[in-house]
């Protein structure tokens, strides 16, 4: 099976020369004649009645080409990625009479440029009745809180309530020599995708739209939007150009979409909305805040026999994706251990504040900061190595999560004892001197949902592939490139199973009018789910191939055949073959020329509740505090990951840097400050993202291979696992450096010091 | 970002006119690495923008035994960053230069943008004060020279009247058996620094101090110079406590701004750390 050519290989981007010479081209690059500016005004306040809205003035100024509210000007259809589930849909473009956090679009014009448009914002009067808002969601819950939607299924704010549970948990803690209980806080955070949301939105008449849109999902964009304007879905066309990043903040219908087709139907004009950065802060979407409480039962000898998860999420203003987050935190909570009984009760708490949605890992980085910090205060407690805690409760091949998951294959044995070999674990565990420290979080994660909260008909993910007469060939897919080098995989998947040179493969895609329907990119389900449908294809493509150079061929006994390096040939006589293009050209000569196609598809079948296939890994981190300031220095970092067969060994490793980087601003230094419903830091001089500086030097990618039956070539996913163990793991390190251990994130030099001087007062009362 | 007109006077000279017949319509852009992200947040809208950049008049480094060094307002970080004759004569410039924002940002800004904007917690100011730096000032009726202490009067407000610019930095030589350091602390590498210190020392031939110099940034609404600390190593040998008492005057002196990412007490507390390391650095450089 290791015979491949190009998969598994460290394979250049194919969008990768387009994107460092500058010529790729991006949503703001969309120019049309004509073009008009939108803009939207958004709420001052977090939750208000909106008794008027005057738009006279604005339309009166010279320039302005039209002005639209939520009431006046769109079919007020409450929409979102819930069509399954309608009571969960919670959202309009426009605000129709009441507005719940501040930065809710509520009007917007389109006008000659975007001077005039942002004159024109100024220009509309809104007349609110100010209404008692709840920022908190312990505080939400209480009786007597404001209500921020009524509805037969929301009560004391609570949107959604997620439970599950199996063994005997009460049992168990009985049986167990202890339990412990710690609670956690988790901080929100932002995607800070360095492209802002952006739309370029064309009406050509007779229900027909054009939109280009930084989006992660141009089919959920497709349909919904059908939904919010009256259109039939096929009379819409989304494309996706390249896409500056998306982590899981761009794959809802965003109120810039609506309201640039809108807009454009009024007009008769290409219409462009662009958020600036401070929109995107506070019109946009953020991580979850959490409060978590763990409850664990577990033995002498380190084995966890019982946990008991409870949690409330502040879930901003709307559901958004916050439904799922919720269900998969607690559901990665048991990541990637063995937990025999479990319970889990969860809470989607609105409050208002921006609503809060998917984001890289999906509830998973705050479940694993809580399960691997605590695992490691168990560890200490029994006086065992944190590594050989996670070996003896860490999941096996096969195992099965009741109701929940089958887990098939699963490399986290062999990923804590590489990270472990390969960090010197055991040299450095409580022996580092005093200011140095090492850590270790553990993780699992899903290869794409089985969730259809969409309701599509259609297949998952859905392919084309087609092959020309001088045997190159093109790709069709839906699935979307927003960074993650998914479309580069797909090429490796056709080039690999057609044995063509990655050179001859051309893939098309980012448009719904000649791409397959596909769910997009979340959920890390791209390469395993478009990469099966793509197998399919191929597949079809092969039989008809195959038969072919059989016909041309014509050996006297049936053969398997194969094709590699550009040749059809026979599997056990490999120097008997043909030239791919031969056989090409006389397949579709024998098919009257009808063109050589195949099409494939995939939906998941009897996977569980969750995911067709679970990554795994482990991450240990070195690091240093300063214990005069309290700052952390991320020394060495090694990060083992069991994502299946690797396809793309260049990609794998950019995912695991980029995943860790990201995971190191959320435990450091990333904080979204809100006062009152208001962000205070709504822009990135101060919101602390790290930058390339902070990117610890020694940083060690490890990929430790399994095979996944259900992947393309038994691959699983690489794109967000690595998100969920950092935070565990620096406050580990942290913890072994220093002696101190924050469960309040994010893991500040300040918090540090206060806790420094706590255990100092401690120590000298004794 | 609202639109302006753009003029790119030939001289100084022309400059000057220029700013006066504007006065508060018209703007200086020199590198535009503070002034662009101000336009585009809307929090200034000037209608002319007077590009100074291309003004040859104001690029220079020079170095001259008995006056020491003078800088032209318009050179860029970058070029202070790798000037042999600073690395020569005065490290601590390029070291701070290098730890200044990214290369991107050090290519553009300009020492005199980044004293000019007044960010109190700039870099530049504080190891200028502690090297006795002094600034040129230009406009209408002529040049003043004025302290480099002198120079900041409130946060993003320097003594500039709407007619003058900054035209050049001096630094003079330094004495012998001379120290100086400074650095910064930031959570984020490459971003503005939370706060920093610079401290020089010259001792006297029997390892007394004869003058010392701290300086602070982010501690105060202007690069913060701390004359009382300094006077407390003056004729003194200096030890690690003499170092400690001076850094508890000095934090008498701050009055730091709590923000998003820091608390007031957690600023000056850090500020202090950093005298103390600053001061024992530059004491190791001498002894
Ligand atoms: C990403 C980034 C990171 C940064 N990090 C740091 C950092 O770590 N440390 C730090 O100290 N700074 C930092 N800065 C700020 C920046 O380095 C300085 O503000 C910059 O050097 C300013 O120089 P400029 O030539 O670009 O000034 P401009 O932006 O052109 O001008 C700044 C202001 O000064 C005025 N001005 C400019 N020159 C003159 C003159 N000769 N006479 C009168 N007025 C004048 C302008 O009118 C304007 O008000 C950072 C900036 C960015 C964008």
């Amino acid at each position: 099976m290791s015979e491949f050519s190009v998969i598994g290989k460290p394979v250049r981007r194919i969008d990768g020369l387009e994107k460092v010479t500058g010529a790729a081209q991006y949503t703001t690059d969309i120019k049309l004649p004509g073009m008009l500016i939108g803009k939207m005004l958004r709420s001052p306040h977090p939750h208000a009645k909106i008794l008027n809205i005057d738009t006279s003035a604005a339309e009166k100024l010279l320039g302005v080409k039209a002005v639209i509210t939520g009431p006046r000007d769109t079919l007020g259809v409450k929409y979102s990625n819930w069509r399954r589930y309608p009571h969960l849909m919670d959202e309009t473009a426009l605000a129709m009479d009441r507005v719940r956090y501040i930065g809710e679009p509520i009007a917007a014009v389109a006008a000659v440029d975007a001077d005039v448009a942002e004159e024109a914002l100024s220009l509309i009067e809104v007349e609110y009745e100010i209404l008692p808002a709840v920022f908190d969601p312990l505080e939400a819950m209480k009786d007597g809180a404001p209500q921020i939607h009524e509805g037969p299924t929301v009560r004391n704010n609570v949107s959604e309530a997620r439970h599950f549970e199996f063994g005997n948990v009460d049992e168990a803690f009985k049986k167990c020599d202890y339990v412990r209980e710690d609670t956690f806080y988790l901080h929100p955070v932002i995607h800070a995708f360095i492209e802002p949301y952006n739309s370029v939105a064309r009406y050509e008449g007779d229900g027909k739209l054009t939109i280009w849109t930084s989006t992660q999902t141009p089919y959920y964009i497709q349909t919904l939007l059908a939904m919010a304007l009256g259109l039939k879905e096929g009379n819409i066309r989304v494309i996706k150009p390249h896409v500056g990043g998306g982590f899981g903040g761009k794959m809802e219908l965003f109120s810039d979409q609506v309201v640039a087709a809108i807009l454009s139907m009024k007009t008769g004009k290409p219409v462009k909305v662009e958020l600036t950065r401070e929109e995107c802060f506070e019109g946009g979407r953020r991580r979850h805040p959490m409060y978590y409480t763990l409850k664990t039962g577990y033995m002498k000898d380190g084995t966890i026999l019982a946990k008991e998860a409870k949690l409330y999420t502040d879930g901003g203003a709307y559901n958004a994706m916050g439904p799922t987050s919720l269900y998969l935190s607690g559901f990665f909570q048991m990541f990637p251990y063995a937990i025999p009984n479990y319970r889990y009760d969860g809470f989607h708490v609105y409050t208002n504040k921006t609503p809060a949605t998917a984001m890289r890992g999906f509830g998973g980085p705050q479940a694993e900061f809580t399960c691997d910090s605590q695992i490691d205060m168990i560890a200490e407690h029994l006086g065992m190595d944190p590594a050989e805690i996670r070996l003896k409760n860490r999941m096996k091949p096969g195992h099965v999560i009741p109701g929940l998951a089958k887990v098939e294959s699963c490399g986290i044995k062999e990923c804590i004892e590489r990270a472990m070999e390969s960090t010197g674990w055991k040299e450095k565990k409580g022996k580092l001197p005093k200011g140095r420290g090492i850590g270790m979080g553990c993780y699992g994660f899903m290869s794409g949902g089985v969730f259809n909260w969409i309701n599509s008909p259609y297949a998952y993910s859905g392919a084309m592939v087609r092959v020309n007469v001088d045997g190159t060939v093109d790709v069709y897919i839906g699935s979307a490139e927003i960074g993650q080098g998914s479309d580069t995989v797909a090429a490796q998947i056709v080039a690999e199973k057609l044995g063509v040179p990655m050179s001859d493969i051309n893939v098309v895609r980012g448009d719904t009018r000649t791409c397959p329907p596909d769910l997009g990119a979340w959920g890390s389900r791209q390469t395993l789910m478009v990469g099966n449908a793509l197998i399919m294809a191929c597949d079809q493509i092969l039989d008809k191939l195959y038969k072919t150079a059989a016909a041309l061929m014509g050996p006297n006994v049936v053969y398997d055949y194969a094709a590699k390096d550009g040749r059809v040939f026979i599997k056990e006589r490999p120097e008997r073959g043909l030239d791919f293009v031969e056989v090409v050209k006389a397949a579709i000569r024998a098919d009257e020329g009808n063109q050589l196609i195949g099409r494939g598809y995939y939906t998941p079948h009897d996977k569980g509740m969750v995911s067709p296939a679970y990554s795994f890994g482990a991450q240990v981190a070195e690091v240093e505090v300063d214990e005069e300031t309290g700052k952390v220095t991320l020394l060495q970092v090694t990060t083992a990951h069991d994502c299946g067969q690797v396809i793309n060994e260049l990609g794998v490793e950019g995912q695991l840097e980029g995943a860790f980087v990201m995971g190191q601003g959320y435990t450091l230094s990333e904080n979204l400050v809100t006062d009152q419903g208001k962000i205070l830091n709504p822009s990135f001089v101060d919101y602390k993202l790290m930058r390339a500086p902070d990117v610890p030097e020694n940083f060690t990618s490890l990929m430790v291979e399994t095979y996944e039956p259900e992947g393309p070539f038994g691959a699983k996913e690489a794109g967000e696992g690595l998100t969920n163990p950092n935070a565990g793991c620096i406050a580990n390190a942290i913890y072994d450096a220093i002696g101190v251990r924050i469960t309040d994130m994010p893991i500040t030099p300040e918090k540090i010091l206060k806790a420094l001087d706590e255990k100092k007062k401690k120590e000298a009362k004794g | 970002m609202r639109d302006f007109d753009y003029i790119a006077p030939k001289s100084v000279e022309e400059t000057i006119k220029v700013l006066s017949e504007y006065k508060d319509e018209a703007k200086i852009i020199a590198g535009g690495q503070s002034l662009l992200n101000i336009l585009k947040q809307d929090l200034m809208a000037p209608e002319i923008l007077v590009d100074i950049k291309h003004l040859s008049e104001l690029d220079y480094i020079t170095y001259d035994e008995k006056e020491g060094m003078r800088i032209g307002a318009t050179t860029t970080h970058h070029a202070v960053e790798v000037s042999p004759l600073v690395i020569e004569h005065y490290p601590i410039l390029s070291e701070m230069e290098h730890t200044l924002a990214f290369p991107q940002t050090r290519n553009w800004g300009t020492i005199g943008g980044n004293l000019c904007i007044q960010d109190p917690t700039g870099d530049v100011a504080p190891p200028l004060i502690a090297l006795r730096a002094t600034v040129k000032i230009v406009g209408p009726n002529g040049e003043r020279i004025l302290p480099m202490e002198d120079f900041s009067t409130d946060y993003y407000e320097t003594v500039l009247e709407e007619d003058e610019i900054l035209a050049e930095v001096r630094i003079p030589p330094m004495a012998p058996r001379t120290g100086v350091a400074y650095s910064k602390f930031r959570i984020v590498e490459g971003d503005a620094p939370i706060v920093g210190a610079a401290v020089a020392f010259t001792l006297n031939e029997d390892g007394t101090c004869a003058d010392a110099r701290i300086a602070t940034n982010g501690t105060a609404p202007i690069p913060l110079r701390i004359p009382d600390a300094e006077a407390v190593f003056k004729g003194k040998k200096i030890t690690d406590e003499l170092i400690q008492e001076a850094v508890e005057v000095a934090g008498e002196a701050m009055e730091c701004i709590p923000d998003i990412v820091a608390s007031d007490e957690y600023k000056k507390r850090v500020a202090k750390v950093y005298i103390k390391r600053m001061a024992r650095k530059a004491l190791s450089q001498i002894q």
